[in-house]
């Protein structure tokens, strides 16, 4: 009874040790993971800066000048091309240029569709 | 005797061997009457080891060489983290980018001789000579070279030399290139600020790069928001440097400030420099000449005059002046540039410029008013900004009529031109003082901080005078239409040798927009221009500063987000229009 007692007890100290052990190697492996990570943050971080200080330089307003210069066929903005969004006309009516051709030239009135009468689709007559 | 005794004595000729053995039993018997002897020789031993390590403490104590670790060494030579400093609206002026630096242990290096010959085989331009004393120091650390190519690393890191390493340092990049660079100053090797609001924070204490020896972590800086308009500030500088060509002229600088905040929105000084690589700095030619030159402002001063004579009431906007004559003051006569030989009203003196009107308006103030006046304004004494370099005005010492006379219309007070732009901001502006400043701030702060210097109906008439000015004046030529522009020129003739000369000046322009309301004061400055044929050979500061300042007006407007008006404001000047001479001053030159 007593010897049986005595291995269940080694037994069990055993592999607790053993669990505790791996516990630790698990940990030990975390925190390695984390420390990298972090570098990998600070080196990403740094790439950031870094693209951001290329990108502001790229788009200095003195280097796209320079290109605007050279490679837009356009003006530089003159003040009278500014006005207020409410300063700008009245869109004006839609015309109906066509319709009012067609006025001018008596022939709106027919302008339903010629006689899909008794005859069909083909005028009877003219 | 007895036999046993003899027995129990050793005896005197023992055997090495037998002497081993009694040691031996000795020390591992458990008999209790030699446990005492023991416990003295363990008290002994105790005793000694901690004298031991006392004698230890004592003597790490007192050494003054600390040891330290690479890591600490390294950190403190290394330059340290900035903030990063952004525009008004958040563009970068000033950020750090990680660069390798190469650093040795001289102490774990072995050959040093062959360390010096590999490694300046791979950085030629690493001086032999001076690497072989620093590696023969004794120090723990020394640079090899600072911020290095990642090609560069690459190839000492092939060198394989035991005792060299690499070590990240922060460097400090500049994207904009010269863009106001006398605002934003620069760094030395180490990212220490040198000048210009790089060393403004340093002073600040705030970002002190090697505190105790601990690096700043970058993340925990915050970014500083500069009042700059990265934008405005090019196109300031764009056309500064236009005019600088075309008028030949040997200097040039100008500044915008928002005038109901006192912000600083651009300020240039040509020539410039690139912070990246300012090169040797004792050079005078590219000094900061907005905050750092002190000059005679010409006639631009005469606002700072009228305004003094307004707010003392002994003249009104409806005043006679006369102009008639030249006046003479002891063996001097003071001219008129352009001299109209009449009696003139006040506003006439302004747009006239008249140096005879102003100098009698100046004389009936007097000595001692003038000078409270001048000292109110912030004219006499230096002004300093959160920028690290200021200039001390240069005044008379025996203050005399005479000197009063010529100071009323701007020559004999040499002030640094950021002082003059306060002033005139101050006047326009509705009469609230308060000193420029290159951060951002809100409208209630300066509100706070500022302090009255002229009344509102002063102020509301320096508005509609510098408008009149603009309208048929001399001020013609930055009347962009939509901005309601009002301005003032000033000619200083500069002197050389004691003498004014004739050919030789300095011009300022002043301009306000909208004058009703002033948002924005644009000052600029050339030294030395050049007249130009088509404008008849003049230099005077209407044809080119004025000219420059136009230009300028039209283009940095609309990026301000302040769109030209279709309609001119139909009671720009209330205050003086009660007053009976205030019809606008659109109309004012036709009657």
């Amino acid at each position: 009874m007593w010897r049986l007692m005595h291995a269940i007890a080694i037994g069990a100290l055993i592999a607790s040790a053993g669990y505790v052990y791996s516990l630790k190697y698990q940990t030990i492996y975390a925190a390695e993971q984390i420390t990298k990570t972090r570098h990998l943050i600070a080196r990403e971080r740094d790439a950031i800066n870094v693209l951001r200080a290329e990108y502001a330089h790229l788009t200095r307003p003195e280097r796209v000048q320079a290109l605007a210069d050279k490679q837009l066929d356009m003006q530089p903005l003159a003040l009278t091309q500014i006005v207020k969004a409410d300063a700008l006309p009245e869109a004006a009516v839609k015309v109906d240029s066509i319709g009012r051709k067609l006025e001018s030239l008596g022939l709106l009135g027919q302008a339903a569709t010629p006689s899909a009468g008794l005859t069909g689709a083909t005028p009877s007559t003219r | 005797m007895d036999p046993s005794d003899a027995h129990a004595t050793p005896p005197a000729k023992a055997s090495a061997y037998q002497r081993a053995r009694t040691l031996a039993t000795g020390l591992l018997s458990t008999r209790i009457d030699k446990s005492r002897g023991r416990i003295r020789l363990l008290m002994f031993g105790l005793f000694a080891a901690y004298v031991g390590i006392g004698a230890k403490l004592v003597f790490l104590g007192m050494s003054r060489e600390q040891p330290q670790t690479l890591k600490v060494a390294a950190d403190q030579a290394a330059s340290g983290a900035r903030p990063d400093l952004l525009d008004r609206n958040g563009e970068i002026l000033a950020t750090d980018v990680k660069t390798m630096s190469i650093f040795a242990e001289p102490r774990r290096i072995i050959d040093k001789d062959e360390a010096v010959e590999l490694i300046t085989a791979v950085l030629p331009d690493v001086d032999a000579r001076e690497l072989r004393e620093r590696l023969g120091s004794k120090k723990g650390f020394v640079w090899v070279k600072r911020q290095v190519t990642p090609k560069e690393q690459n190839e000492i890191f092939h060198l394989g030399l035991p005792g060299v390493g690499f070590f990240p340092e922060n460097k400090r990049v500049y994207p904009n290139g010269a863009v106001g660079a006398h605002v934003i100053g620069y760094v030395d090797k180490d990212n220490i600020g040198i000048a210009g609001m790089e060393k403004y924070l340093d002073q600040q204490s705030l970002t002190d790069p090697h505190v105790a020896g601990f690096s700043v972590d970058p993340a925990s800086l915050k970014p500083v928001r500069l009042s700059l308009d990265l934008r405005v500030t090019h196109a300031l500088r764009d056309e500064l440097m236009a005019g600088l060509t075309k008028y030949r002229a040997k200097a040039a600088a100008g500044a915008i400030i928002d005038v109901t905040t006192g912000e600083i929105i651009a300020l240039e000084s040509l020539p410039d420099y690139d912070p990246n690589d300012p090169g040797d700095m004792k050079d005078p030619t590219k000094i900061n000449r907005v905050n750092v030159g002190v000059y005679e402002m010409g006639s631009t001063f005469k606002a700072i005059s009228i305004a003094m004579a307004l707010e003392s009431g002994k003249v009104n906007l409806a005043s006679r002046i006369d102009a008639r004559d030249s006046m003479r003051y002891g063996r001097f006569t003071i001219h008129d540039f352009h001299a109209t030989h009449r009696v003139l009203t006040v506003p006439e003196v302004f747009t006239h410029s008249s140096n005879i009107g102003t100098a009698r308006m100046a004389l009936m103030v007097g000595i001692d008013g003038h000078q409270a006046f001048l000292r109110k304004m912030g004219q006499l004494d230096r002004l300093r900004t959160e920028l690290p370099e200021s200039a001390e005005p240069l005044a008379p010492k025996h203050w005399s009529e005479l000197n009063t006379i010529t100071i009323a219309f701007g020559q004999g007070l040499n002030v640094a031109p950021i002082q003059a732009l306060m002033a005139v901001a101050a006047l326009v502006n509705g009469g609230n003082m308060m000193i420029p400043t290159f951060l951002t701030r809100t409208q209630e702060a300066a509100a706070a901080l500022s302090h009255r210097v002229v009344s509102a109906q002063t102020s509301e008439s320096m508005r509609y005078l510098m408008r009149s000015n603009a309208t048929h004046g001399s001020a013609g030529f930055a009347n962009i239409p939509g901005y309601y522009v009002g301005g003032k020129t000033g000619t200083a003739d500069k002197i050389f040798h004691g003498h004014y000369s004739k050919d030789k000046v300095f011009a300022t322009f002043m301009a306000i927009t909208p004058a009703d309301k002033p948002k924005y004061l644009y000052m600029v400055l050339y030294d030395e221009p050049q007249g130009l044929a088509e404008d008849g050979g003049y230099h005077t500061a209407a044809h080119n500063a004025g000219r420059v300042t136009g230009a300028l007006i039209a283009r940095v407007e609309p990026l301000l987000n302040d769109p030209p008006r279709s309609e001119f404001p139909t009671q720009p000047f209330p205050l003086i229009a009660r007053l009976g001479y205030g019809y606008d001053a659109d109309r004012m030159g036709k009657e």
